[in-house]
């Protein structure tokens, strides 16, 4: 973004305040009185956007390509339960969740940094089935189950309206986006790219290639489970075969490929389709995953780089780029 | 008392075996589409489960015997798998590397959603008259669905041995899993090789379908878990062989009937995950791979 600098300032302080007013007005939505399907399906575009981004943090930045974000987002909404049971507020629940998603990450990174390429891939779709059924064994706060399974309610949370869900998902959203600005601007990001590149060349100029995909896989684990956890506040009920479903990578998968893997701006688009085509068909719920389905696979075959990366490769874009930059 | 100990262990461990030959039979064409084009085809359960419910509705339309079925199922699903490599694989490889795992994803997607909106989210079964009760071998009784499908695993598998060792195609596959570039030196047309090996391997999905169907009820989101079960089975097998597949199957079905004999049937299938997990941390090209 260098060629920004060159900019007149009018553009500049646009470029500025466009984000600001846009979280502003977003933020007014429930106060203004946005019907609540709006406002329900504006939260679940924050949710699926912080995962989606967190997951083109590792497979389209880091060249992790993790197959298991339900592992981080069950765990995140169990911590959640046993927070709440306990008493303590829903608020250390979402921390909660963060750390012992990103702690769990650490754990598993010694493992499956081990696996490489498929084997990873693969090694990290076994773990959200293997704690499935450590969930369906294991009942971290006793008792009463819901729903014959091992599921749990959410304690604690009956004063909170949508409004609040709202609220936090948009600044849970608002932060993974500053988030991947900021990473992919610093030391991290370039560290990061040039792993993916090739982690032998990588490593052969002095970077520290494990420490790095771990630092990568515990910020995109914490956000991950924060934004799991608030998910669960808003669903308040838990059970092992939702939580570690692998709905939850598809969600991931169709956001950040749709959009364009390895862009900032992919996921952004990729979820507002995501959640449009859950709207649009939410009442036929197994042909919206049928079109999705057949997206995913049509856009990989002819424009792989997806949307965004698809608009601008077009001439348009790169005049309208250059126009801005003032050339 | 050590008796006592083997009579009770004898059900299990029989049970182990004959389960992992089914698990064997779903494994048989992942392992050749990884083994041959390094891909894990993510569909590959959903694509065994399709076949499941494609055997269900010949069976309630005609009436026609599950494993009869297959006259169809075979060729069909060897159609699909040899269109699915030739008009979407082969194009994704020249995309990057996780383009063919994510085309994979979409077909299962499209496949599990379909399966629900044709057949409901409801669970189904095959059933034929000779695979209903039990058979006797001796010490105990076992399903005689499960012994069929370990024979049926047998009889796939050693037909893959040979084939892969003896005809010309076989030798192809084999030598484009080995040294692509090679092969084409030696004048093999690899693109063309590969579209047969995923036929074959779908046909082999077709047949465990069938088996599976038999012997579990399934839903459109039965492929999942086993899909996770047969990249065990491969992953502990070593990669490409055919032999290797058929003990890693044996050694699976043997860790979920032994664990649930020794420590309740609820912690079964965590074993099982929890060893796909070891051996892919600990030596990921496989107990039996080089």
């Amino acid at each position: 973004m260098d060629v920004d600098r060159n900019m007149k300032v009018p553009i500049n302080q646009l470029r500025l305040m466009l984000p600001v007013v846009l979280v502003a007005v977003l933020a007014i939505f429930p106060i203004i009185g946005t019907p609540r399907v709006w406002l329900l399906y504006l939260f679940l575009f924050f949710v699926y956007l912080t995962m989606a981004n967190m997951w083109n943090l590792l497979a389209g930045y880091s060249g992790l390509t993790f197959l298991g974000p339900a592992a981080l987002i069950g765990l995140a909404g169990y911590t959640l339960v046993i927070v709440t049971w306990n008493d303590l507020p829903f608020y250390l629940g979402i921390i909660g969740g963060g750390i012992v998603a990103a702690a769990f990450a650490a754990l598993i990174a010694v493992p499956t940094f081990r696996m490489r390429g498929i084997y990873f891939a693969i090694g990290t779709l076994v773990v959200p089935e293997a704690l499935r059924y450590v969930f369906y064994l294991w009942k971290p706060v006793g008792g009463e189950m819901q729903g014959g399974g091992a599921g749990y309610m959410i304690k604690g949370i009956g004063e909170l309206s949508l409004t609040e869900f709202y609220w936090l998902a948009l600044a849970i959203g608002i932060v993974s986006i500053f988030l991947m600005r900021i990473i992919l601007r610093s030391k991290l990001g370039l560290g990061l790219a040039a792993i993916r590149d090739s982690d032998r060349a990588a490593a052969s100029s002095g970077v520290d290639v494990f420490r790095l995909k771990l630092y990568a896989f515990v910020i995109a684990a914490f956000v991950t489970g924060a934004a799991g956890a608030i998910f669960y506040i808003y669903q308040g009920y838990i059970a092992p075969a939702s939580a570690f479903n692998i709905r939850w990578l598809m969600t991931c998968l169709l956001a950040t490929v749709i959009g364009g893997i390895r862009t900032e701006e992919g996921p952004i688009v990729g979820t507002i389709i995501v959640v449009f085509l859950h709207f649009l068909l939410a009442r036929y719920g197994a042909l919206s995953l049928l079109i999705q389905g057949v997206i995913l696979v049509v856009i990989m075959l002819l424009i792989p780089e997806g949307i965004v990366g698809f608009v601008r490769k077009t001439r348009a874009y790169r005049s309208l780029a250059a126009l801005a930059a003032g050339r | 008392m050590t008796v006592e100990v083997l009579a009770g262990l004898s059900r299990p461990i029989i049970m182990g075996v004959l389960l992992g030959g089914l698990y064997a039979l779903i494994a048989l064409g992942l392992s050749m589409v990884f083994g041959v084009m390094k891909l894990i085809n993510v569909a590959h359960g959903d694509l065994m489960i399709f076949s499941a419910y494609f055997a269900y509705a010949v069976m309630t339309t005609w009436g026609i015997d599950p494993i009869l079925s297959l006259t169809m199922g075979i060729p069909l699903w060897f159609g699909l798998g040899f269109v699915i490599q030739k008009y979407a694989m082969s194009r994704a490889f020249g995309i990057s590397m996780e383009a063919p795992l994510i085309i994979a994803f979409g077909i299962s997607l499209i496949l599990q959603s379909l399966a629900q909106i044709i057949w409901s989210p409801y669970s189904r079964a095959l059933e034929a008259p000779y695979a209903l009760g039990g058979i006797s071998l001796g010490i105990t009784t076992v399903p005689k669905t499960y012994l069929l499908s370990f024979v049926a695993a047998l009889v796939v598998m050693l037909v893959l041995r040979e084939f892969l060792r003896r005809s010309y195609l076989g030798k192809a596959i084999v030598a484009a899993s080995q040294d692509k570039r090679g092969a084409e030196l030696v004048g093999i047309n690899t693109g063309r090789v590969y579209a047969f090996a995923f036929g074959i391997a779908m046909a082999t999905a077709a047949i465990a379908g069938v088996f599976f169907g038999l012997t579990f009820p399934f839903t459109p989101t039965s492929g999942v878990g086993f899909l996770i079960i047969a990249f065990g089975v491969i992953i502990i097998g070593g990669l490409g062989s055919m032999l290797g597949t058929f003990i890693g199957g044996i050694v699976l079905g043997l860790t979920q009937t032994l664990s649930g004999y020794f420590l309740g049937a609820a912690t079964q299938m965590l074993f099982v995950y929890l060893i796909v997990f070891l051996v892919l941390a600990v030596r990921p090209q496989g107990i039996f791979g080089r």
